[in-house]
């Protein structure tokens, strides 16, 4: 079974991902923002993080930066939830080394299409 | 948009129904409307924080994006707005004024009251649309001054920079580029600072914005500019090595971006399924027709055409949607029960009360087990003996674990109070300010309820009939501000919570004469403290108009009737031209505190050990008697009143050949009396139960235990004993 | 007015079931929906300044409740406390409270046409806590209102603050 690392610092986003993912067939990791997700990685296995970008501590694009410094997180694809998909926000996700973005308010239907497509 | 949106009703498209997280996102946005709330309150307008500024944003922000999915548009729309002023005021943008933070907490409001119609506990939706239009004009900066982040100041003779051959003053040709600037790791972050500065002192050079930078040594900047890299390094090398700079070509990565807005995407070819990829990739022609709401950031050759100059939204990055990282910082100070605290659970309040008086059993319990074990041989029950030991440490843990669960801190009471009085004294006119003291202090969860509203209207009171008008103030001679001051403390076995004022206090004659009007049987010769107490009596106001601040209409006998629905006692301290002063003082409930027994004659009695000074034998000589029967005693250079309670509790004495011969002095409230007992029986962690749920309030005792052998023990009110000796 | 009042109350009493204890020679019946138990007597703790007939509080499972000698407040001939001498735990609107008497008979069953009013006679009864006179068989029951009657202000049971 494959599992994700889910950050979001708001409960309701989060469980809502969680539940979604779960029904899918997945594996769920839950983070609370960019440090706790952090430090989580360290210590447990997920095939692909779902990250919030504005949370404390440490946002989406900081965590994906920390994460692209290990070598073990290199390729780990990485997918940040975006409340707009501006070129902006493009050239910081990509600049920070994130696989790609879903833009919330999302279909939970549409998050697991995406996700099926990365794991593939 | 997505097709999940569906306003109150099952959200959601196939399997998934959202409605089971509405709850938890109802609570959530509770709590961030309470924290922006309060830091709206607690912002220093004049250097206002970065940190603050951020926090505030967020909570807009994830209140807004909850808001968006669950399908509460209302609430989203005016959040989105609240976001947008807010994400201004963290860019350093526009400066923070009085009536941004007027209309974000009057949005806030809003915001509430929409939350509360969408929970079904009303159906009054506030009005949004004002609030909006105010929003929106000062965002445009109609009454703020932008901060000059934007505009490229006319070149000043650039002292600090250097004129690094072939780098014109006047703009350099070349394509207009967008980079990614990373400088670090800096020794001195002046050094970042300095070639922020050349953009702004070389005319031409471009523009360059903060972002936000994970590593604390270092910077990241956006930059749009001609120059080449070359040349900025060049540029930069006065003030940062070239092996601190690191430059990333924006332009080099195709940006992707659909036709339409995909809403999702990828920036690079997914791995082993390039055939979805190509399927799935925004290529230059527009993909699906309906909009994907994804993407990746994907390399496609085919999108080449589509890269010359992304689209130069402008260079002044600030205006564009927040999408700005955040410096890795220390969660703000001001949220206490953080609600990003991943270790909370919600409990249901009668589970708690379940387990607290489990507890409660088990210490009765326990002290049960200790007592009928003392006439045990410890040598041949030494296991046992052990056990008992260990049993009374794990209950003492336990039942102190347990109490500390319903108990929260006053912090919660008070925290509505600096809103409340912000608006009411804006309202009469009025200067206050709200002091706070013992916000930790805790007590039990159902109090506070219960205790909210009478302080309530206490503190609306001091501010409406007490503090006067600033011009009156100052007449007097006092500052203009006045000051109200909400302290809780603990005392004995109880939570003391009083509201002190500095304003004109209450007149002893209007009181009076208020009274004889009345009807009420008053006279001259009433003390002080007699005649504040008639304003409990119903219908008493001496108040020259009834504003119609105190809202509900309630009195101060709804006040003290409320009060004493807790079991609580109500005092009231009054100096004319001074001040006032209120204190309520209510039993902490369910209270384990440790006691000191003693025993008169055959009863026991029990004393709260935190009242205990210190207890000695005496000889009869010891006492003197002085006029009245009332009785002294010298402990070391104080007399001291005794107070015999063979005497005060009327204590049947069979046995003649004993007496009281005993002192345990004790104090409360600064005062000392000397208590004449016949014996000290022990210490020991007692249960608190309340006397006056099935009987009524004894004089001198605030309550009762349970001893080991199952009987009753009245626990003396020390406060009681030595008011009888004040003044 | 005590006795249209206790034709009221008799009218909407209607049948009921009746909890009956003894006080010396008389025999009284309170509605046994009031009752919670029925325990033997242990000596309370004393509360200095109470009435006579207030004997004290004791521990009942971890609830303090006050115990009130029905005998001394009907200023019985006597009161005697020995193993057979029963408290009745009431648990009425507003509080758990013991009442003290000679003894506990049976609970019966009274139909509304059994019960009749009472006579205005002075007794130290206050006739508002009187809800009439029941007979079944030989006996005669004064039915006690005892929510009224403990709640009274000379029950000593409620402060004059409340």
């Amino acid at each position: 079974m494959r599992s994700i690392l889910a950050v979001d610092d708001s409960a309701s986003m989060r469980k809502m991902v969680a539940f979604t993912l779960i029904g899918a067939g997945y594996h769920v990791i839950e983070a609370v923002d960019g440090q706790d997700a952090y430090e989580k990685a360290l210590t447990h296995t997920f095939d692909l993080v779902l990250t919030d970008q504005n949370m404390p501590r440490l946002d989406g694009l900081g965590l994906t930066r920390k994460l692209r410094e290990h070598p073990q997180f290199k390729t780990v694809p990485i997918l940040m939830l975006t409340t707009e998909s501006s070129d902006q926000m493009k050239q910081a996700g990509r600049a920070a080394g994130a696989t790609g973005w879903l833009v919330k308010p999302f279909d939970p239907n549409r998050l697991i299409e995406v996700i099926q497509k990365v794991l593939r | 948009m997505a097709e999940s949106h569906n306003q109150g009703g099952g959200a959601g498209s196939g399997a998934f129904d959202l409605t089971q997280f509405y709850q938890i996102f109802f609570e959530e946005a509770g709590e961030n409307l309470d924290q922006m709330e309060q830091m709206l309150l607690d912002l220093d307008l004049e250097t206002a924080d970065d940190e603050e500024l951020n926090a505030i944003f967020r909570c807009a922000h994830s209140i807004k994006g909850g808001a968006a999915t669950f399908g509460f548009a209302d609430v989203a729309e005016l959040t989105h707005k609240m976001e947008s002023l807010l994400d201004k005021l963290r860019r350093h943008e526009l400066k923070p004024t009085a009536p941004m933070v007027d209309v974000l907490l009057e949005s806030a409001d809003a915001l509430r009251g929409l939350l509360a119609c969408h929970q079904g506990s009303s159906d009054n939706p506030p009005a949004t649309a004002e609030l909006v239009r105010r929003i929106g004009a000062l965002a445009a900066g109609e009454e703020a001054a932008p901060a000059p982040v934007v505009a490229p100041p006319p070149p000043p003779p650039p002292a600090p920079s250097p004129a690094p051959s072939g780098m014109p003053a006047a703009a350099p040709v070349g394509v207009q580029r967008q980079l990614v600037i990373h400088l670090g790791p800096l020794e001195r972050m002046e050094q970042a600072d300095c070639v922020e500065e050349l953009f702004r002192d070389i005319d031409g050079l471009g523009t360059i914005t903060r972002r936000d930078s994970a590593d604390p040594r270092s910077r990241v900047y956006a930059v749009d500019t001609r120059s080449s890299n070359d040349e900025l390094l060049d540029l930069f090398a006065f003030h940062v090595a070239k092996e601190q700079v690191r430059i990333e070509d924006m332009a080099a990565a195709p940006v992707p971006a659909p036709a339409a807005d995909a809403g999702f995407g990828f920036f690079d070819p997914l791995p082993e399924a390039p055939a979805s990829v190509a399927a799935m990739a925004p290529a230059p022609a527009p993909v699906a027709a309906s909009d994907p709401g994804f993407g990746f950031f994907g390399d496609l050759p085919t999108a080449a055409p589509e890269v010359p100059a992304p689209k130069k939204d402008t260079p002044v990055v600030v205006e564009a949607k927040p999408v700005a990282a955040r410096v890795e910082s220390k969660v703000a100070a001001p949220a206490p029960q953080a609600h990003q605290e991943a270790s909370t659970i919600r409990v249901a309040v009668s589970k708690v009360d379940q387990l607290i008086n489990l507890v409660g059993e088990l210490v009765i319990t326990q002290a049960m087990l200790a007592q009928n074990s003392r006439a045990l041989d410890p040598v041949v029950n030494q296991q046992l003996m052990a056990g008992l030991a260990d049993l009374d440490r794990n209950t003492r843990d336990l039942q102190e674990s347990v109490m500390s669960i319903r108990m929260i801190p006053m912090s919660i009471v008070f925290s509505r109070f600096p809103r409340m009085l912000r608006d009411l004294a804006g309202k009469l006119g009025k200067k206050v300010e709200l002091v706070t003291l013992g916000e930790a202090t805790e007590l039990d969860k159902g109090l506070v309820e219960k205790i909210t509203d009478p302080l309530t209207h206490l503190v609306r009171n001091s501010c409406d009939h007490g503090i006067e008008m600033p011009e009156e103030r100052l007449a007097r001679g006092k500052p203009e501000h006045g000051t109200i001051t909400l302290s809780a403390s603990h005392q004995g076995g109880s939570i003391v919570i009083e509201v002190r004022d500095d304003g004109k206090g209450m007149s002893r004659e209007r009181i009076l004469n208020k009274a004889r009007e009345k009807g009420l049987d008053v006279s001259d010769q009433m003390t002080d403290a007699e005649v504040w107490q008639l304003i409990f009596a119903p219908g008493f106001s001496t108040a020259e108009q009834v504003t119609d601040v105190s809202g509900r209409g309630v009195g101060m006998d709804v006040v003290k009737r409320n009060i004493a629905a807790m079991n609580g006692t109500v005092d009231i301290d009054s100096s004319e031209g001074y001040g006032m002063r209120v204190s309520v003082r209510l039993p902490l409930t369910l209270a384990i505190m440790d006691g000191m027994s003693v025993g008169v004659g055959d009863e026991v009695y029990i004393l709260p050990l935190s009242s205990v000074v210190e207890s000695f034998q005496i000889k009869a000589d010891e006492v003197s008697t002085v006029g009245q029967g009332s009785q002294l005693v010298k402990v070391r250079d104080e007399y001291m009143p005794v107070i015999g309670l063979e005497k005060v509790f009327k204590v049947p004495r069979f046995d003649l050949d004993k007496s009281s011969n005993i002192m345990v002095v004790v104090e409360a409230e600064g005062g000392r009396v000397a208590l004449l007992v016949d014996e000290l029986l022990g210490q020991h962690q007692v249960v608190v139960k309340n006397l006056e749920s099935n009987y009524r309030k004894v004089p001198n005792v605030s309550g009762a235990t349970i001893l080991g052998d199952g009987k009753v023990a009245l626990i003396l009110d020390t406060v009681a004993l030595v008011r009888r000796f004040k003044h | 007015m005590a006795i249209a009042d206790n034709t009221a109350q008799t009218t909407s009493l209607g049948a009921g079931e009746y909890l009956t204890f003894r006080l010396d020679h008389e025999e009284y019946g309170l509605d046994i929906l009031k009752v919670q138990e029925i325990r033997g007597y242990e000596p309370p703790t004393r509360i200095a300044n109470a009435p006579e007939f207030i004997k004290g509080v004791v521990n009942l499972r971890g609830t303090i409740i006050p115990i009130v000698d029905m005998r001394l407040k009907f200023n019985c001939a006597k009161a005697e406390y020995n193993d057979f001498t029963v408290v009745i735990i009431l648990n009425l609107r507003h509080r758990v409270v013991g009442i003290v008497v000679d003894s506990v008979s049976d609970v019966i069953q009274l139909t509304a046409e059994s019960i009749k009013s009472a006579p205005d006679i002075d007794s130290v009864i206050d006739n508002n806590c009187i809800l009439g006179l029941g007979s079944i068989g030989e006996r005669m029951l004064i039915l006690l209102d005892i929510e009224t009657l403990m709640s009274a202000e000379d029950m000593g049971l409620v402060s004059s603050g409340d």
